[in-house]
């Protein structure tokens, strides 16, 4: 205890502390940014809601982060996607790019819009937002590998992803696709727009990614068994 | 989802979506479609009663009248949407009032279009420069003066004047341009001088103007003094009586006329803006010493060069120099939208019919995306439309 506390007595402590990235004592409650929460008038709520409002007036509570807003346009995939393009903690520049991105998007699809015969203008798909889940969602691998060490050789056996997993995966495949294949001129946001609009018509450098991997995984279906999870 | 909206709300177009109360006391335009929309697309017939409202340009002028001048962003808008609409705003209807009962006979009269940034200066601008080409006017369109002082990549010094610098590939453009707007004038205007280029060449008194604006489109390295023989022509001819025209001389960023240039000599000593032709010209032309048109002028701290990003105001864009050159003139502020223009804007980037919804997200559609809307932009027009860009 002694070592902890001289460890404490820093000459100079800075003027902002970062509080959220500490590990919180899990005495300490998740904040709740969403502004219709709080606009349930006090006859409307159920009795797990009093509940946890009366817990929440004697817990501590943790701090927000700054991504985090009670804005209606706050969107988390959004942001994930935002803070995995970020460099160096750049995220003014990562923001600008994905805006930059959902607006060619939207162009692009209002003046196919425009130039298309009536039959099919109910089809076309104008929300950049929309377009943006469904590409990710096509981008999904529904199966994963991993290396697993069996009598002194690697095998890559198909396991099961989580949610979370598959998330990264498809963010992940996008970024890099984004960064390396594309001609030294071609902007970010251009490229981006680009592979994004093929995804969501399923077709495109990315989705093919995925089809690979679905198709090793197939293949490599009698090692299976070795999964012990 | 988004077919079933527009076969609901189609009904609803007779009342202009839904506001009933304000419908009903437009009787007397019965072809109003919507409540941000107006039929009047000639900018001499607006009024107040068409404040915030949005007309639109039509498609055939479009071309001659803004080669250049519009907005990059707007350019990208009109591109997008198939249509250019403008909306009519206080400061445009002043200008145009303005310059519907100016006395044309005595000196030019100045206008100077003030405001924050994004504030629509430039748009106004342009709203005043189709009434004047709708009202048969010759327009002078300089799209922006600091393009003038910046990013040069060849300075020639000048045949004319030994310490002068020429721009071809500017005065060259905007020649090209000029040409455009101004077709039909061309060929009646004759010239009141002989102009000798080279040894060999030469433009004789009474060939007509176009002949001057082609040679100088093609001779590249005589354009910045062609540019000046053209201002110098239309500045004795504009007052005159017979075959009289009125001039329009309309300039975007005329703070960057005055101040200091990026340029350098081959000693790498800095350019004056004096040193410039097109600059010395141009100057030339906004002192109201000739008659017979009217001199409008926009304030643009976006281009400008060593100005601080919070100045806006006339004194501090000008400077010294150029206030005391620009004196008398006549300020029009441009202000940030009110709510009424906002409503106007945000029921235009809402409109379904023509452009199947610009406002995408499906929170922008509700009260609630609204207020945020009115909260982030602070009802700033330009910051409202990259917000609009991107939901």
């Amino acid at each position: 205890m002694a070592a902890s506390l001289t460890g404490l007595l820093k000459p100079w402590t800075p003027r902002v502390l970062l509080v959220r990235w500490s590990r919180y004592n899990p005495y300490y409650l998740e904040p709740e940014p969403r502004k219709e929460v709080y606009h349930i008038p006090e006859t409307e709520l159920t009795p797990e809601q009093k509940e946890e409002r009366e817990l929440k007036s004697v817990r501590p509570i943790k701090a927000a982060t700054n991504s985090v807003t009670s804005s209606v346009f706050n969107d988390p995939v959004l942001s994930k996607f935002v803070n995995m393009m970020m460099k160096d903690g750049d995220k003014i520049i990562a923001k600008g790019i994905i805006t930059q991105t959902l607006e060619n998007m939207k162009r692009k699809q209002v003046e196919k819009y425009h130039k298309a015969p009536e039959g099919k203008k109910a089809e076309i798909e104008c929300n950049p937002y929309a377009i943006f889940h469904q590409a990710l969602e096509n981008c999904k691998p529904v199966i994963g590998l991993a290396s697993i060490q069996k009598g002194g050789k690697f095998y890559q056996v198909p396991i099961p992803l989580t949610d979370n997993r598959r998330r990264f995966l498809a963010m992940k495949w996008m970024i890099t696709e984004c960064r390396d294949n594309k001609h030294r001129r071609t902007l970010m946001y251009e490229k981006l727009s680009q592979e994004l609009l093929a995804a969501f018509s399923k077709e495109g450098n990315v989705v093919k990614r995925k089809h690979e991997l679905h198709k090793m995984a197939e293949s490599n279906r009698a090692y299976a068994h070795y999964r012990w999870w | 989802a988004v077919l079933r909206r527009t076969s609901q709300v189609r009904p609803l177009h007779g009342s202009g979506c839904g506001q009933q109360q304000e419908a009903i006391g437009m009787e007397t335009r019965p072809e109003t479609f919507s409540i941000f929309r107006t039929q009047e697309n000639d900018p001499a017939c607006q009024s107040e009663q068409h404040l915030g409202q949005y007309y639109t340009v039509p498609p055939s002028h479009f071309h001659t009248v803004f080669p250049h001048g519009l907005p990059p962003r707007y350019q990208q808008q009109v591109k997008t949407f198939n249509e250019g609409c403008v909306m009519v705003r206080q400061p445009a209807l002043e200008l145009i009032s303005h310059l519907k009962r100016a006395d044309y006979s005595k000196p030019t009269l100045r206008y100077l279009l003030y405001g924050v940034k994004g504030s629509g200066k430039t748009m106004s601008l342009c709203h005043t420069v189709h009434y004047c080409s709708t009202q048969g006017w010759l327009v002078l369109h300089i799209p922006d003066a600091h393009l003038w002082v910046k990013n040069c990549k060849e300075l020639l010094p000048s045949s004319y004047h030994a310490s002068r610098f020429d721009q071809p590939i500017q005065a060259s453009n905007w020649l090209r341009n000029f040409r455009t707007t101004n077709e039909h004038f061309l060929s009646k205007i004759k010239l009141r001088q002989r102009y000798v280029w080279t040894k060999r060449e030469s433009t004789e008194e009474g060939r007509p103007l176009g002949e001057l604006v082609d040679m100088g489109v093609s001779r590249v390295k005589s354009s910045s003094d062609v540019v000046g023989a053209v201002l110098k022509e239309l500045r004795l001819q504009a007052g005159g009586t017979e075959g009289g025209f009125r001039l329009a001389v309309a300039v975007d960023g005329v703070n960057g006329l005055w101040g200091r240039t990026t340029l350098k000599k081959e000693d790498k000593s800095p350019v004056a803006p004096e040193e410039l032709t097109l600059v010395h010209n141009l100057r030339k032309m906004i002192n109201n010493d000739w008659c017979g048109g009217a001199v409008i002028a926009t304030l643009s701290q976006t281009g400008s060069l060593y100005a601080p990003s919070s100045a806006y105001l006339p004194q501090e864009l000008l400077g010294e120099e150029g206030f005391d050159s620009m004196d008398p003139f006549v300020p029009v502020p441009v202000s940030l939208y009110s709510e009424k223009e906002f409503e106007s804007c945000y029921l235009y980037y809402l409109d379904h019919i023509h452009f199947h919804h610009w406002l995408q997200h499906p929170h922008s559609q509700t009260e609630e995306g609204k207020k945020e809307l009115i909260f982030l932009s602070n009802r700033n027009p330009s910051v409202l439309e990259r917000l609009c860009a991107f939901l």
